[in-house]
C-alpha cells in the first residue's frame, strides 16, 4: 500500500522524474567508477577509462553542439507557441548549405577578406533562417497545423539536400572541403587534465557555451523574453497590453531558425563534408534535441544538460566501437542514444507545455 | 451584361456550395496542393538546371539556358511511369503543323494537323513500367492506410517505416523457417503466403504497441517515439540479420532467398517485374474492409471519436487509453503487412536498406484526407511519381530524389488550407467558416499534449 502511495507520489511530481533521471545517471557513473577501480582489466575498467578520457569529453562537447543549438531553437519556438518539430529539417538544410557555399566559392579562399569557411557558416545559418521563415508564415499567417508543417519542413529538407547534392556533385554526399572548423586553444587553461577539453575546442563549442546562458538570460530577464513567454502562455493578455502577438511569434521562430542553423553549420563544417544518404548526417539529432528540451523543462541550462547526456552517450558509444575484444555489434550500440531518448521521454512525458502552444492566435483587431 | 453577371453569380453560388462540402473541399485542397507542389517543383528543377553542368541546354526560358526542362521532366515522369503510351517525339519540335488550315477545305489540307503521332504504336498496357508503377502503388496503399488509420484515431504514426521494416523481417524469417517443413508448389504457396502476411501484421502491430502504450500510459509524444523507433528498427533488423540470419552466400546483409512458390508471383504482367495482381487485389479489398470498419462498425466509431473528442469518447464509455494502444497496433499491423508484401512480392527476401515506403505513406494519407478510399488514387499518384522518377533520372539527368522534395512540398501545402482559401476568396468571395487544418480534421493533433 505504501509502495503504491510512493509510486503515485512519484508519478504526480514532475520534478522527481528529472531528479530520478539525473540521480540515475550519476548512480550509473558512480557504479562504473567503483567497478572499474575494483576490477581492473574488465569491461567496467575500460568504460571508466573511456568516460574519464579527455578525448571523450571533447568529442561529447563537439557532438553536443548541433543538439544544444537545435534544443535552444526549439525552446524559443515552443515558448512562443509554435511547436517546431522541423528542427531536424533546419539542421539538414544548414549543414548542407554550409558546405555547398564554400565549395562553390573555393574552400580555402576568402570573400571580402572573410575566409569562405565562415561565409559558408553564415550561409548555412541564413538558409535555416529562411526555412524557418517559411515555416513561420505557413504556421502563423496561414494557420497550418504545426506538427504537419514541421514534418513537411523535415521531409522537404530530407529530399532537397540529397537532390541538390546530386545535381552539384553527382552523388548524395558532398566532396570533402579539405578544410574544417579550426581548434582554438587557450594557453595554460587547456593544459588542465580532462577539463582542459573545454579550452581546446572549435569556435562552435565556445559559441555553444556562450549561447546557453545567453538564451536563459534573454528568455528570463529581458522584455523580449517576457513577450515570448506571454505569447506562448496567454497571447490574449499580451495583445491587450498592445504587443503584436504575430510579430513576437515571427521573431522568435526566426530566432529558432538562427540558433538551429548554427548547430547544423557547425555539424557539417566540423567534418568538412555533408553526408546525405539515408537520414543524412543529422540522423535524428533534431528529434533528440526536442526530447532534450522537454527533459530540461524548457530551461536552456537544463536542455544543455540533457543534450550533453545524449551526446556523451554517443561519444562513449563511438569510443566503445574502437575497443577491441567485445563482441557487441556496432549497430546495436548505436541504438543506445535512441533508446535513451524513448526512456527519457516516457519518464518525463508529462511535461507541461506552454498553454497556447500549437494554437493559432486571432487578434480581435482585424 | 446582365447575362454575364447572372452567369457569374451562378458560378459563385455553385462554388460556394461546393466548397461548403467538406469532402469536396478536401479534394480541392489536395488537388490545389498537388498543382502548387508541381509548380514549385518546376521552379526547383529550373534553378538546379542553372547550377548543373551540361553540354547543351535542355530548354531556354526568359533568354536563359537551363540544363533541365521542367515540362520535359514532368512529361518523362508520366510517360516513363506507364511505359511510354505517348510518343516521346511530341516533345521535340512543333507538334502542330503550322501550315495546316481548316479554311482551305478538307481536300486541300496541307498535311495532317499533327506532325507526329500522339501515341506510341503498339503500346501494351501490360508492360514493365506499368507493373513498376502498380508495384509502388500497392505498397503505398498499405503504408498510406497504416498512417490514415492512426490519423483517424488522432495519432501521428510516423513509425510506419519501422513497423514495415520489422514486419518484413519477421515475414522473411517465418516463411523461411516454414519452407523446409511444408510441401512445395501451390499447396505450399496457399499456406506460406497468408502465414507470411499474418506474421508481418502481428510483428508490425506489436512493434507499434510500444509507442501506443507509451502514449497512453506515459503521455510520451508518439511523433518522437515513433521516429526514434524507426532508427531502432533499422539498426536492430540489421544486427539480427547480419549476426544470426545472414545468407552466407551473399555479400549484402540479407536473409536467404525464399523459393519462388513461397512468394507472390506476377500474373499477367511480365515476369521479373516484382508486381503481383494478387497483392493489388488484396490491397484494394483491405481498403474496402477498413473503410467499412471505420465508418460502419461501432469499434470504428469509437476509434474516430476518441480521435476527435477524447473526452466525449471517454464519457460514452470508451476506454481511451486502450483505444490509443489498439489503434496504434492496428496501424502498425497495416505497416507490417506492407513489409510482408515488400518481402514476398518485391524482394523474395529481407535486405538491408528498406525503401522509405513508410514516409511516403504519410504523404499518401495526408493527400487522401486520411480517408481509406482516398488512399487508392493518392497511392496511384505517388506510385506514378516514384516509378517515373527512374525514367526522369535516366532520360533527363534530374536526380530521382526530386520525388522526396515533392513529397515534402505536398505535405506542406495540404497542411495550409488557409492559403488556398485566401486565394479562393480573392477570386470568389467565399465565406470562410472553419479554420481547421484539413489534414488533421480526423482528429486532435498528437503534439498537443497537455
Amino acid at each position: 500500500m505504501s509502495t503504491q502511495n510512493t509510486l503515485t507520489g512519484l508519478l504526480e511530481r514532475d520534478w522527481s522524474y528529472r531528479e530520478t533521471l539525473v540521480g540515475g545517471a550519476v548512480g550509473i557513473f558512480v557504479t562504473i567508477a567503483v567497478l572499474g577501480l575494483l576490477l581492473p582489466e574488465s569491461l567496467w575498467a575500460d568504460l571508466f577509462g573511456i568516460i574519464t578520457e579527455r578525448s571523450t569529453l571533447s568529442s561529447a562537447l563537439r557532438l553536443s553542439v548541433p543538439i544544444v543549438f537545435a534544443a535552444l531553437g526549439g525552446i524559443f519556438a515552443e515558448k512562443v507557441g509554435v511547436i517546431n518539430i522541423g528542427l531536424e529539417g533546419l539542421l539538414i538544410v544548414s549543414a548542407f548549405v554550409a558546405i555547398l557555399v564554400p565549395a562553390i566559392l573555393g574552400p580555402t579562399e576568402t570573400t571580402l577578406f572573410i575566409p569562405n569557411l565562415w561565409v559558408g557558416f553564415a550561409a548555412g545559418i541564413l538558409a535555416s533562417v529562411l526555412f524557418s521563415g517559411l515555416f513561420a508564415v505557413v504556421c502563423i499567417r496561414y494557420k497550418a497545423d504545426q506538427i504537419i508543417a514541421g514534418l513537411a519542413v523535415w521531409l522537404i529538407a530530407l529530399g532537397l539536400a540529397p537532390f541538390a547534392a546530386t545535381v552539384y556533385y553527382g552523388g548524395v554526399n558532398t566532396e570533402n572541403l579539405g578544410t574544417s572548423l579550426p581548434t582554438w586553444t587557450i594557453p595554460v587553461l587547456s593544459e588542465i587534465p580532462l577539463f582542459g577539453a573545454f579550452f581546446s575546442a572549435t569556435p562552435a563549442v565556445y559559441a555553444m557555451l556562450l549561447a546557453v546562458p545567453a538564451s536563459w538570460f534573454v528568455l528570463n530577464r529581458t522584455s523580449f523574453g517576457n513577450h515570448v513567454r506571454a505569447s506562448g502562455e496567454n497571447p490574449r493578455a499580451l495583445d491587450t497590453v498592445g504587443v503584436n502577438v504575430s510579430r513576437v511569434r515571427y521573431a522568435s521562430v526566426l530566432l529558432s531558425g538562427f540558433l538551429t542553423g548554427i548547430g547544423g553549420a557547425a555539424l557539417s563544417l566540423g567534418l568538412g563534408q555533408f553526408i546525405g544518404n539515408n537520414q543524412t548526417m543529422v540522423n535524428g539529432k533534431g528529434f533528440i534535441a526536442i526530447v532534450a528540451y522537454l527533459f530540461g523543462n524548457y530551461n536552456p541550462i537544463g536542455a544543455f544538460g540533457a543534450s550533453f547526456l545524449f551526446a556523451g552517450l554517443e561519444a562513449v558509444q563511438i569510443r566503445l566501437q574502437q575497443v577491441p575484444g567485445y563482441a557487441i555489434p556496432d549497430s546495436l550500440i548505436q541504438t543506445i542514444p535512441y533508446v535513451t531518448v524513448i526512456v527519457v521521454l516516457a519518464l518525463v512525458g508529462r511535461t507541461r507545455i506552454p498553454e497556447a502552444a500549437g494554437e493559432h492566435y486571432e487578434s480581435g483587431d482585424d | 451584361m446582365s447575362a454575364g453577371t447572372d452567369a457569374r453569380r451562378t458560378v459563385e453560388s455553385l462554388l460556394r456550395r461546393l466548397v461548403a462540402l467538406s469532402g469536396v473541399e478536401r479534394l480541392l485542397i489536395s488537388l490545389a496542393a498537388l498543382v502548387l507542389a508541381i509548380l514549385v517543383g518546376a521552379g526547383i528543377i529550373l534553378t538546379s538546371g542553372r547550377v548543373a553542368t551540361c553540354t547543351q541546354a535542355a530548354a531556354v526560358y526568359f533568354g536563359l539556358g537551363f540544363c533541365y526542362d521542367p515540362l520535359e521532366v514532368y512529361f518523362v515522369l508520366f510517360n516513363g511511369a506507364f511505359g511510354q503510351p505517348f510518343n516521346p517525339g511530341i516533345m521535340a519540335g512543333n507538334l502542330v503543323n503550322p501550315t495546316w488550315s481548316p479554311f482551305t477545305g478538307p481536300l486541300t489540307f496541307t498535311g495532317p494537323l499533327l506532325t507526329t503521332a500522339l501515341f506510341t504504336a503498339g503500346w501494351n498496357p501490360l508492360n514493365f513500367s506499368v507493373a513498376l508503377t502498380l508495384k509502388e502503388t500497392t505498397l503505398l496503399i498499405f503504408t498510406g492506410l497504416s498512417v490514415a488509420v492512426a490519423f483517424r484515431a488522432g495519432l501521428f504514426n510516423i513509425g510506419t517505416q519501422g513497423q514495415l521494416v520489422v514486419g518484413g523481417l519477421v515475414t522473411a524469417l517465418v516463411v523461411g523457417s516454414l519452407v523446409p517443413v511444408l510441401p512445395g508448389g501451390l499447396a505450399g504457396a496457399l499456406l506460406l503466403v497468408p502465414v507470411g502476411v499474418l506474421s508481418g501484421a502481428v510483428a508490425g502491430g506489436l512493434y507499434a504497441a510500444i509507442p501506443g502504450a507509451l502514449k497512453a500510459y506515459a503521455d510520451a509524444n508518439e511523433v518522437i517515439t515513433t521516429i526514434m523507433l524507426n532508427f531502432i528498427a533499422a539498426q536492430l533488423a540489421f544486427v539480427a540479420v547480419s549476426e544470426f540470419f545472414r545468407n552466407p552466400e551473399s555479400q549484402v546483409v540479407e536473409t536467404a532467398p525464399l523459393p519462388g512458390y513461397a512468394t507472390l508471383s506476377s500474373v499477367v504482367f511480365p515476369q521479373g517485374s516484382d508486381f503481383s495482381l494478387f497483392a493489388l487485389a488484396f490491397a484494394l479489398v483491405l481498403v474496402g474492409v477498413i473503410w467499412f470498419f471505420l465508418e460502419r462498425t461501432s469499434y470504428g466509431y469509437d476509434l474516430r471519436t476518441s480521435g476527435i473528442q477524447p473526452e466525449a469518447a471517454e464519457y460514452g464509455g470508451v476506454d481511451a487509453k486502450r483505444t490509443v494502444v489498439t489503434s496504434m497496433m492496428f496501424s502498425g499491423a497495416l505497416g507490417g503487412i506492407g513489409g510482408a508484401v515488400w518481402v514476398l512480392m518485391v524482394m523474395g527476401k529481407w535486405q538491408t536498406g528498406v525503401p522509405a515506403l513508410g514516409f511516403d505513406g504519410i504523404t499518401v494519407s495526408i493527400l487522401a484526407g486520411n480517408n481509406p478510399l482516398g488512399t487508392i488514387p493518392a497511392a496511384l499518384l505517388f506510385g506514378t511519381l516514384k516509378s517515373g522518377s527512374l525514367a526522369v533520372q535516366f532520360e533527363t539527368g534530374v536526380p530521382k530524389q526530386l520525388v522526396g522534395v515533392l513529397r515534402g512540398l505536398i505535405i506542406l501545402f495540404v497542411a495550409m488550407p488557409e492559403f488556398f482559401r485566401a486565394i479562393g476568396t480573392n477570386v470568389v468571395d467565399l465565406d470562410a467558416d472553419d479554420s481547421k487544418a484539413v489534414a488533421t480534421d480526423g482528429g486532435v493533433t498528437g503534439g498537443d499534449d497537455e
